[in-house]
């Protein structure tokens, strides 16, 4: 280690020390932030002592990233793992720099969830042992932050390490494209066994062939713009699967029963997205010897999965809060409804401030239409932008129904829905509103993430 | 089988997708529904063909520069029958994207020009670095309404002499930030760079819009007055 790279750690290290030990103060961005001042390739010392391995996309890193580290953890005693929201270089910097290991004779694993523009300068200094890579799909917050820009991004990352294995959702097409020299582990969705040729529905992103820019047909689709797909103008198709979901056994709003390569597995939470995360936990897992028995164990430890989906008791309500911004999440999140065997009602609330998106029109890319095969009893909304959501469910189909454009209103709104379950969607800032009413009036006594 | 059907063709709507532009073909959808019409919506996209006589109303909305350098490449096959509809006094809606691809050219903020189909003439330039993004209120002139919408788009959109814009702008920048205009409207085909979607958001447009088209389709029905039996919705 150079007297540069030295002191850089120390100072990080120091930091961290100040930090937790006598402020008692969460974060790693600080200390990485001073350690990077002093030497911007600090993490280099680091390269050579950890397998380590990078899990990137646009949505569900920090799921799969926690429940890969307690797969991993069954077998490897040491690894270590940033924390949600610490994934860029300075975060990551300052995880590297601070963690502490317990068994000195094991080869330790290091686990990061990297945003997808931070994989190059990260991979640069870490020398990854893999790539795990979720998805992308394009963000409300980022509507001409093209898909294939950012996946470029990525590509710049792994194009540094031709040895490094990807290890890839198959059922995205993206993945497909830019012809990567390295060996790949690929997993992905096998549960429906079907010579369908069908189109993605008219409100998909990302469905042109890699080989030939053809639009994709797919014998099924999982959502969004993943599934078993192929390519009608020339002989392309979806690789052949080492992982896949080969059965969907029960799914409810909490939980998901499913089979890997025909064994069953479960986890505390709903949703097929979180099944996506199951499984590229799964493949990161086997590539690294764990064993099914193991994967299992894992799964199904109590510990519960934070997703982005909060449970809270307000008066007789089992009320369901669900963070929406763009289409895909917000059709996630009705699939998942769909999965609730009780009659249940929602209010969809939306504001339109810089965080959640200046611009409402992804709405109407939302299947709200498909809530009509449902429990679904009663429809309200609510937030700033309420008359848009208000117009949006009246034209699919719910007819006129109850505003709350005041978020103070929220407790007698949700007392006074009909069904005993409630599902809240809610855009980021209206979440914020939404949480601090409930809080104020003691139905909540946490902050989001404590 | 019901009575009254409007076929809607979704111009390349698996590809040109970007702000839901489809809320247009709901908005329609509902308001047909309460006089008794349905609507059908038919994706046409890469290798599909374009008959101008299957369709009473055409939708091409906007997308990602990526999509939409795939999509003008394959425009050239539809744009013989595309430019008769039109002239045949076809509805047409094109948003932003769309709206650029009937037109002559446009220019990509990289500078690459990429060819419409020229069934109308206006043109579009790029702006270095800059996009017109916010809130937008126009008057329509000849009927006086306020139309709302949101604008994002980083072309700046100059109408020929044959054409006139959908309304003057109160509110934003419209087509180019310059001449006080926004949108288009030629013969039946409308253009315009309101996502929100426009015709959701603004209720007597949706409705001039599904009296154009079911008056051309049913001419011997009086749509004017089930029309009239409508309450637009607005916001």
């Amino acid at each position: 280690m150079s007297l540069k790279s030295g002191l850089a750690t120390f100072v990080g290290k120091s930091t961290y020390t100040l930090l937790h030990g006598v402020l008692h103060r969460g974060g790693t961005s600080l200390p990485g932030k001073l350690a990077t001042k002093i030497d911007p390739d600090v993490m280099k010392n680091y390269a050579e002592k950890y397998d380590v391995i990078l899990i990137t996309g646009t949505n569900g890193k920090t799921l799969t990233t926690t429940l890969t580290t307690r797969v991993l953890r069954e077998k490897y005693a040491d690894v270590i793992t940033n924390p949600s929201g610490s994934n860029m270089m300075q975060g990551i910097t300052g995880t590297m720099l601070t963690a502490k290991l317990q068994d000195k004779t094991q080869r330790p694993i290091a686990l990061l969830e990297v945003d997808e523009a931070n994989v190059e300068s990260v991979a640069r200094q870490l020398k990854p042992k893999a790539f795990v890579l979720t998805n992308i799909f394009r963000d409300q917050l980022d509507r001409y932050g093209e898909i294939y820009t950012t996946y470029e991004k990525i590509l710049k990352g792994i194009r540094l390490f031709p040895e490094a294995t990807v290890i890839a959702n198959a059922d995205s097409p993206i993945f497909m494209r830019g012809d990567l020299p390295n060996p790949k582990v690929y997993f992905g969705f096998n549960h429906l066994q079907t010579t369908n040729s069908m189109r993605a529905p008219h409100n998909t992103d990302g469905v042109l062939s890699p080989t030939d820019n053809s639009v994709l047909r797919y014998h099924f689709i999982t959502f969004g713009n993943q599934g078993d797909y192929f390519s009608v103008t020339d002989d392309f198709k979806r690789p052949a699967l080492d992982y896949a979901v080969t059965s969907l056994n029960k799914l409810t709003p909490i939980s998901s029963n499913f089979d890997i390569d025909g064994v069953t597995y479960q986890i505390e939470i709903g949703g097929m997205y979180n099944i996506y995360n199951a499984l590229a936990a799964y493949a990161v897992g086997r590539f690294m010897g764990v064993s099914a028995e193991q994967i299992q164990h894992a799964f199904s430890s109590n510990a519960q999965i934070f997703g982005r989906q909060e449970s809270v008791k307000v008066k007789d309500k089992e009320v369901t809060i669900v963070l929406i911004k763009n289409p895909v999440g917000a059709n996630q999140v009705i699939d998942m409804m769909k999965t609730d065997d009780q009659p249940f009602s929602m209010l969809a609330l939306l504001n339109a401030n810089y965080a959640d998106g200046i611009d409402t029109s992804w709405i109407w890319d939302a299947d709200f239409e498909s809530l009509h095969d449902t429990g679904i009893q009663a429809v309200a909304t609510g937030g700033e932008r309420y008359k848009d959501l208000y117009v949006r469910l009246k034209m699919a189909g719910f007819g006129d129904h109850p505003v709350y454009q005041d978020l103070q209103q929220i407790v007698p709104a949700i007392a006074s829905m009909p069904t005993k379950r409630v599902y809240i969607l809610a855009t980021y800032t209206a979440m914020l509103q939404l949480r601090a009413t409930l809080k104020q009036q003691g139905y909540i006594n946490t902050g989001m993430g404590d | 089988m019901a009575e009254y059907k409007i076929n809607a063709a979704h111009l390349y709507g698996d590809l040109m997708n970007t702000y839901g532009d489809f809320g247009n073909i709901v908005a329609l959808r509902y308001y047909a529904q309460k006089i008794g019409v349905v609507v059908e919506q038919h994706i046409v996209s890469l290798e599909d063909d374009f008959d101008a006589e299957d369709y009473d109303f055409v939708l091409f909305g906007g997308g990602q520069d990526y999509e939409q350098m795939i999509v003008a490449e394959d425009l050239p096959k539809k744009a013989v029958a595309l430019k008769a509809y039109i002239e045949d006094d076809g509805p047409f809606l094109g948003v932003c994207g769309g709206f650029q691809l009937i037109g002559q050219y446009f220019i990509l903020a990289d500078g690459t020009k990429v060819k419409g189909i020229g069934a109308l003439s206006h043109y579009t330039l790029n702006q270095p670095d800059s996009r017109f993004i916010g809130n937008v209120t126009i008057k329509d002139e000849v009927n006086g309404l306020e139309y709302h919408g949101f604008e994002n788009h980083q072309g700046r959109t100059f109408l020929g002499d044959n054409e006139r814009p959908l309304g003057e702008i109160i509110k934003g920048n419209g087509n180019n930030g310059e001449d006080g205009g926004e949108g288009l409207v030629y013969k039946n085909a409308y253009g315009t760079y309101f996502h929100g979607p426009i015709l959701t958001r603004n209720g007597n447009l949706a409705l001039h819009m599904l009296q154009l088209i079911l008056d051309r389709k049913y001419p011997q029905v009086d749509w004017q007055q089930k029309i009239a039996t409508i309450t637009p919705e607005f916001f």
